[in-house]
């Protein structure tokens, strides 16, 4: 189950990453939030977003999906300029969402929130085995998408964008507020995803959680990217994380 | 024979019957309008020029293509419709963006132009279009008469209500629709295409209009104020039942129309205000309507 | 040579013009009426039209009155026209107002008339009123009244049988004089008044209230609205089966306009009063076809003939006095007989009422209609003596010894 043996390749891979992100600026309104982010994430790496509050983590991951008010800079995909384009059609490329707050709809059922996002490459999961991930999930079709537990909600969250074949996923911070056993059970999917060679951006304030599943961690500090650690250098820079966390 | 407040039971049957006809008017109109304001967010106070044209385009059809009633029927919306998809691409789109106030004037602007138009072209005074042949007539239940067409037009707005309720609450695309209303930047980011079901429900709602317009061709006088008239009413059934509520919109019109009737045959003075005496209880009670969830 | 032409038709002009220059009347006439709402079809522009053909039939530029007309939309309220017919008044110069339909209107403007001293020929309103209660020196009250209507209509009917009426009233100033009016005609002629119902104004549905009147089991049904109350509930009457159940329609006040967007397979059978209709002699059918070439191919409804009708006769009267003061004028208009080939010949009243014929008209068959317009065949005729109420009965004060 656990995947130490994360290709090594990944590392290497920096020459012909998978995504390309280079000055990219956003604004809430009138205020300036990022100003110049740059990174890499290259196929098949989990990569985090660590920073404090604010720093803009979550700003960076709107950014690459194109829901924000505005932005400038450079977000290649596989080649692929995305900064000109509508968020559907970023989706379209193969980019799977799961926002902070989850986004589970309470208009819709469980099952209708779970068939809502549109296959958007052939090999997506099929309901069944979405089901063998989250068992929770099957019993409660018919609810209200709402009234899952926060957990379940996450499970969601992410069971629905595992069946639109998307192989790039975006979770902003999917262990907020829930219970360690559900942590768990949410940091075995992660690792079980990148062993079958989907490609993360994780968003994480518990660096002990994303220790667990990432390759490697970028700083995220005033909008910007101040430091890039490899997850088996943390314990060996783990006072200057510290010190940029501050925890 | 006992008697209600004067009132002989028959009588009170007919009258019954009478405020569900009215009601249905009041059904699908308030029916586009909640599904207008659940998605754009706009009070679309064209809403009642559009169901004037949907009245006008029947009577076109028929004098000037010879296009009968029934072909009408769903001729005349997809036209409305049509009309509802260009103003949402010319001009709705570019105010999606600014204060809800501004679609309200634009639209309660373009009302004013489409009636100016109509009248200018046709006058005020209003165009003859006759019940279909097949709906001439009607039974009498031995409470009241009852002309084929009003029982036609019951029938008729249930089945588009129901319709458009499954379409909305049990589909598919509802379930887009419900989602883009939600969230729709999100729903955005998942892959669909919102601005592109905003523009189609914008059409929808305004056909709905249409539909509601054909319906009353033959039994109301087809004349440019005619949507001006209702339309007031119409905003207050929306109020009461809450602003996008679906099934809200759907119940609120029957019944209010059943109220107004009854009001008609207790204190007629009554009964053109006894819809707004309702909505003010209810936003004093319940603020966002009998069936809208609170913000 | 060109110079020559010049100079001479030049020298012609100042000749021909010089004896029209030392009387140079100049007269600003306002049609002010409702141009957008329910009642535009029947006076709105239509009216404007007649006033032009007023001023061009009495070849006023050559008697040496030059006559400007304006116009505006008083939206059937109150407080809308008034304003326009001070501004009218006190800074435009203009000299009689024409038409004013919707009662309340009308009598605001009466009233506004009277206190600036200057003219209004009235056509549009239907409140007796006007050359009642609140008669005044500057108002004529020209075309019809409620008195009238009552008179022809519901005289009418109750001499055909129809004594028992129930009426449904449009619940404002218009719809309760015309009640009043039509059941104390109904109560003298022998019939009685079972019932009535008082529907919100404007309406849409009146079905409900047709029901009632269905349950009451009177022979006539009284219509006491106009515009499109009259048109919706006629409609719906006829989709219930009111008159197919032996239950007879007064539309008290319907215009040809009303019949034009009912259709004459709706509004058949239907008796109504009216003071002029375009196809009753040559000198109307020439005159309406003149003024439908002008007016879209539309015929002439009596609230536009009666605004021609008052226009020509207040020329006459202003090249009779020589001069537009208010006082000189009236005195003369009610000196001088009325005679135009659209009311034949009649007069006015001291109370302001022009008095002429009023006829009872019924709505044709489908069958009976050789083409669009063709709608009445005239039932009777009301002597104006009879059609208007007597000044024995009047509560005019400009007539009480």
């Amino acid at each position: 189950m656990l995947t130490e043996t994360a290709p090594a390749a990944s590392h290497t891979a920096a020459a012909a990453p998978m995504l390309k992100v280079r000055g990219l600026e956003a604004w809430y309104g009138e205020s300036h939030v990022l100003h110049g982010i740059d990174f890499d994430v290259a196929q098949g790496e989990v990569v985090t977003l660590l920073g404090r509050n604010g720093a803009g983590k979550t700003t960076t991951l709107k950014s690459i999906m194109g829901v924000i008010g505005k932005r400038k800079g450079s977000v290649v995909l596989e080649g692929a300029e995305t900064i000109g384009l509508p968020s559907r059609a970023i989706a379209r490329l193969g980019i799977g969402y799961v926002p902070e707050e989850r986004g589970i709809y309470a208009s819709l059922s469980v099952e209708e929130n779970l068939m809502l996002p549109p296959r958007v490459r052939p090999g997506g999961l099929s309901l069944d085995e979405i089901f063998t991930l989250f068992p929770n999930i099957k019993e409660r079709l018919k609810s209200q998408g709402t009234k899952l537990s926060g957990g379940e909600q996450q499970m969601l969250a992410i069971g629905r964008i595992l069946r639109t074949g998307a192989h790039f996923l975006l979770l902003d911070e999917p262990t907020e507020g829930l219970a360690p056993v559900i942590i768990d059970q949410i940091g075995a999917t992660i690792r079980k995803l990148k062993q079958q060679g989907y490609t993360i951006i994780l968003v994480e304030q518990n660096f002990r959680f994303a220790a667990t599943v990432a390759d490697r961690h970028y700083v995220v500090e005033q909008g910007k990217v101040i430091d890039m650690i490899e997850n088996d250098q943390l314990d060996a820079n783990i006072d200057k994380l510290h010190g940029y966390l501050g925890v | 024979m006992f008697e209600l407040l004067g009132v002989p039971p028959q009588a009170l049957f007919g009258q019954v019957l009478l405020g569900l006809i009215n009601g249905s008017f009041y059904a699908i109109l308030s029916l586009g309008l909640a599904v207008i304001f659940g998605l754009l967010n706009i009070i679309n106070f064209t809403h009642g020029a559009q169901y004037m044209m949907g009245a006008f385009v029947a009577w076109m059809c028929l004098t000037y293509l010879g296009i009968n009633y029934w072909a009408a029927l769903l001729l005349a919306p997809l036209i409305v419709g049509a009309t509802g998809v260009a103003i949402e691409r010319l001009l709705l789109k570019r105010i999606a963006h600014v204060d809800h106030l501004y679609g309200l004037l634009l639209t309660f602007g373009l009302a004013l132009i489409i009636q100016g138009l109509f009248r200018n072209a046709y006058g005020s005074s209003g165009l003859p279009y006759q019940i279909p042949a097949e709906l001439r007539g009607g039974v009498n239940l031995g409470f009241m008469f009852l002309p084929w067409y009003r029982g036609w037009v019951v029938v008729a707005s249930l089945i588009v209500c129901l319709a458009t309720w499954f379409l909305i609450e049990k589909t598919k695309l509802g379930a887009y629709l419900r989602a883009a209303t939600e969230n729709p930047t999100l729903t955005q980011a998942f892959g669909i295409n919102v601005p592109l079901m905003v523009t189609l429900t914008y059409g929808f709602g305004v056909a709905l209009a249409g539909f509601a317009g054909v319906l009353a061709a033959p039994i109301y006088s087809v004349n440019p104020n005619m949507g001006a008239d209702l339309i007031i009413v119409v905003f207050a059934v929306v109020v009461i039942g809450g602003m996008g509520s679906i099934l809200g919109a759907i119940v609120t019109g029957f019944s209010l129309g059943l109220v107004e009737g009854l009001t008609k045959v207790f204190y007629p003075e009554a009964s053109a205000t006894v819809i707004f005496i309702i909505m003010v209880l209810v936003l004093l009670v319940r603020p966002a309507g009998l069936f809208g969830r609170a913000a | 040579m060109k110079l020559k032409t010049f100079l001479t038709t030049t020298a012609f002009a100042a000749l021909m013009a010089a004896p029209a220059l030392a009387q140079q009347i100049s007269i600003k006439a306002g049609v002010l009426n409702d141009r957008s709402g329910l009642y535009a079809d029947l006076s709105g522009e239509g009216s404007v039209i007649a006033a032009r053909m007023a001023v061009e039939d009495f070849k006023a530029a050559e008697k040496g009155i030059k006559v400007e007309i304006v116009s505006a939309d008083h939206q059937n309220k109150p407080d809308v026209g008034s304003t326009i017919a001070r501004t009218w008044y006190d800074q435009d110069g203009v000299d009689l107002i024409l038409d004013v339909p919707t009662s309340s209107v009308a009598l605001a403007v009466n009233q506004i008339t009277r206190e600036k001293n200057k003219i209004h020929i009235n056509s549009g309103a239907a409140s007796s009123d006007l050359s009642g209660k609140a008669c005044s020196p500057n108002t004529v009250h020209w075309t019809y009244d409620t008195y009238a209507l009552a008179q022809g209509t519901g005289g009418a009917m109750v001499k055909a049988g129809g004594d028992s009426w129930f009426f449904m009233t449009a619940d404002y100033a218009f719809g309760h004089a015309l009640e009043r009016d039509t059941a104390a005609i109904v109560t003298k002629n022998g019939g009685k008044v079972v019932g009535a119902v008082r529907t919100p104004f404007p309406g849409t549905d009146f079905s409900s209230f047709l029901l009632q009147a269905q349950a009451s089991k009177a022979k006539v049904i009284g219509l006491a609205n106009a515009g499109g109350d009259t048109i919706n509930s006629i409609k719906q009457a006829g989709e219930f089966g009111i008159v197919a159940g032996g239950q007879k329609l007064a539309g008290l006040l319907v215009f040809l306009t009303d019949v034009h967007s009912l259709g004459l397979a709706t509004a058949q059978g239907l008796v109504l009063t009216e003071s002029f209709y375009w196809d009753t002699n040559d000198g109307t059918r020439t005159w309406s076809d003149r003024f439908a070439k002008a007016n879209g191919g539309k015929k002439p409804t009596m609230v536009q003939a009666g605004v021609y009708s008052g226009m020509l006769h207040y020329l006459k009267a202003v090249e009779a006095a020589k001069s537009k003061d208010s006082a000189a004028v009236m005195a003369k208009m009610k000196e001088m007989p009325t005679d135009d080939p659209l009311f034949g010949k009649g007069s006015v009243r001291a109370d302001g009422r022009k008095m002429h014929d009023m006829y009872l008209f019924e709505v044709k068959k489908p069958g009976e209609s050789k083409g669009p317009w063709d709608y009445y065949k005239q039932v009777s005729v009301l002597p104006a003596e009879q059609a208007f109420r007597p000044l024995a009965e009047s509560e005019c004060p400009l007539v009480k010894k």
